[in-house]
């Protein structure tokens, strides 16, 4: 009972009429030396606003090409990739970096805070970049840092936080600019279990509440199954299976 | 990304950067120092021969036998360099001081012989130079004060003055006012003591004649010229050259006299400083080149040392001009660092200096200056590592550990 009213609630979330990312015949060749290694081969996929999916799949499947392509990070070899409906092969340099900090934000497994910043500052970077006003951007960084549980915890550097306290950060950091996609890559594969239970909690927060598309990649499918909406298998650079969580993964 | 944070975001890199970042800025701070202090001391010894121009005065000028392109001197006589013509037409006369005696423009004239004697006190002996001048307007014409005693004037005879040097250090026994000096088997009584002069020795002119053997009474060596109107310089110069070439009966190309002038020998004097401070400044100059190296090194493994936290900032959002911005603003402050530590060692060097008794100078804008120049060879030294830092992929970035 209990499942069907949360798979109602899930099915509520997600707009279907507009991907908000869409890969279509992606690939990804890397050249090394003279050798040419594809990362990405011909992955199309869509995904739409409010879902949560898990990317899975073992070591060199091209889960971080992926993300790093849906997150704008690089840029296909062949095919296109529409973040907003927007063709990210046609944007300049500046444009992407724009839209990157506008509307995708990153969590990372080592958490990738600026060791020399304090909590607060890390957190505000983001806004800084934007050239957010400094009032509104401390407005903001207070509230996102209270609601990560971090509202102590201002002027601790990176150094003097826990794993999952600096995990936390990062998350705060992702959500200051308030952005419709969260990447998230393996963002509980350094913490314990209890600390990665609580920051995946969040993240089911964010995606619940806050209606954030939430895009995860986790080599862990117990992780994929319990939170996620979409599951995606990647395996050599493939797409094998694409499914809707609570069918046949 | 605000040009502010952009500065703020440098500045925390500055601060919280490792030993290598902070011997760069040494690097640079000696570099700044060295060029500080060298053109203090430039600045000091302009200043100096300023001074004593003005003391000298730029209303005197002095008239001597020969042309000062010439190629030889004439022995026992002036010091001046003097010209091809024969011994007889390079003799400044009597005939000469009335030329000039007749120029309106002049005030004063002072006839001076000099040459080498040999001079005996209490049972000690020696040679000295002595200066045979016009008594009467000596005073007009000095340009060293005096110490002790007296200067000369128009009555006197058997007199003398003499240098510190000569009074203080050249006989055992002090030879001070009143002492007798025995010149040329003459007696001469000490009646001043100069400030300065070394071991000179100053008599009217008159008894100069008696003891230079070889001078020839009413034939000088040079006539000092004491001029109305100093800011009429050149044109009296030209009045007093056209009088003298009338009277001399020479041309142009046959000029057989040099006009002389205090302010043309500060110029000239000026002119090697500046040449000599500019020599200084460019070897100074040097070590700033090194230590714009040195930024160009600490730049470039910083730009290696961050590469993930230029991947960190281009993942949330950072252009790759805010990275160039950030990158340039942190060796700007390298140098501005440097170039501030550099400016007070600098004023602490000139401390010591002018402590130790050397002429400096040092002005407000000569420190703006080399920090300034400190602030841009720094920046320009980070150019191409900034260059490289905001052109690298963020992909690429966050890989490296």
């Amino acid at each position: 009972m209990e499942s069907k009213i949360k798979n109602k609630k899930i099915k509520s979330n997600i707009n279907n009429d507009k991907p908000i990312v869409k890969l279509q015949n992606v690939s990804k060749i890397y050249q090394m030396g003279e050798v040419q290694v594809p990362a990405l081969s011909g992955v199309s996929v869509e995904i739409f606003e409010g879902e949560f999916v898990a990317i899975i799949g073992s070591s060199g499947s091209g889960k971080s090409t992926m993300m790093n392509l849906v997150g704008c990070l690089d840029t296909p070899s062949i095919g296109e990739i529409y973040l907003k409906g927007q063709d990210i092969s046609k944007l300049t340099e500046s444009d992407l970096s724009t839209l990157r900090g506008k509307s995708v934000g990153f969590i990372f497994q080592q958490y990738n805070l600026l060791p020399t910043l304090s909590t607060f500052k890390n957190v505000k970077l983001p806004l800084e970049l934007q050239e957010m006003d400094d009032d509104t951007a401390d407005q903001r960084v207070t509230e996102v840092l209270k609601s990560v549980g971090l509202a102590t915890k201002h002027h601790h550097y990176p150094k003097q936080l826990s794993g999952g306290q600096q995990q936390r950060v990062s998350i705060a950091r992702c959500l200051a600019a308030n952005p419709e996609i969260i990447l998230a890559d393996e963002p509980t594969g350094a913490l314990d279990s209890v600390t990665g239970t609580e920051v995946l909690e969040i993240l089911t927060n964010l995606w619940k509440k806050e209606r954030k598309t939430i895009i995860m990649i986790t080599h862990d499918l117990k992780l994929a199954k319990k939170y996620a909406s979409k599951v995606i298998e990647l395996k050599d650079g493939k797409i094998i299976k694409n499914v809707s969580n609570k069918q046949d993964i | 990304m605000k040009i502010q944070k952009s500065f703020q975001m440098a500045l925390n890199m500055v601060l919280h950067s490792r030993l290598r970042s902070w011997l760069t800025i040494i690097g640079i701070v000696l570099g700044v120092a060295s060029v500080v202090s060298i053109l203090a001391i430039g600045d000091g010894m302009e200043a100096e021969i300023t001074s004593q121009f003005e003391d000298t005065g730029g209303d005197i000028l002095t008239l001597t036998a020969g042309v000062s392109s010439a190629k030889f001197s004439r022995g026992g006589g002036s010091s001046e360099s003097s010209s091809a013509a024969t011994a007889e037409e390079m003799l400044i006369t009597r005939n000469d001081y009335q030329t000039l005696n007749g120029i309106v423009d002049i005030i004063e004239l002072n006839p001076t012989i000099s040459g080498s004697v040999d001079i005996y006190y209490q049972g000690e002996s020696g040679s000295v130079s002595v200066s045979g001048v016009d008594g009467a307007v000596y005073k007009e014409f000095s340009t060293t004060d005096l110490k002790d005693g007296r200067v000369l004037t128009g009555s006197d005879s058997n007199v003398i003055i003499i240098g510190d040097k000569l009074s203080e250090e050249y006989f055992e026994r002090e030879l001070s006012l009143n002492q007798i000096l025995t010149i040329q088997d003459k007696a001469f009584r000490v009646v001043g003591i100069l400030d300065g002069g070394g071991n000179s020795v100053i008599m009217p002119l008159d008894t100069a004649y008696q003891v230079l053997e070889d001078k020839v009474k009413n034939e000088y060596d040079a006539i000092n010229i004491k001029i109305k109107d100093e800011e009429k310089l050149d044109e009296t110069i030209e009045l007093i050259e056209k009088k003298l070439m009338m009277s001399r009966h020479v041309d142009l190309n046959t000029k057989d006299f040099t006009i002389s002038s205090n302010a043309a020998l500060a110029e000239m004097r000026q002119e090697l400083i500046t040449t000599m401070t500019s020599f200084l400044a460019a070897i100074a100059g040097v070590s700033l080149l090194v230590g714009a190296v040195g930024v160009a090194n600490t730049m470039f493994t910083s730009v290696l040392e961050k590469t993930k936290e230029i991947g960190i900032m281009k993942s949330i959002g950072a252009r790759n001009k805010d990275i160039l911005m950030i990158f340039i603003f942190n060796s700007g402050l390298i140098g501005f660092v440097g170039g501030i530590l550099g400016a007070i060692l600098g004023y602490l060097m000139i401390l010591l200096l002018s402590v130790a008794g050397m002429p400096v100078v040092l002005t407000a804008s000569n420190i703006i200056l080399v920090v300034s120049i400190s602030i841009i060879i720094g920046m320009i030294s980070g150019l191409i590592p900034a260059i490289n830092a905001s052109k690298l992929s963020p992909v690429d970035a966050l890989r490296s550990e």
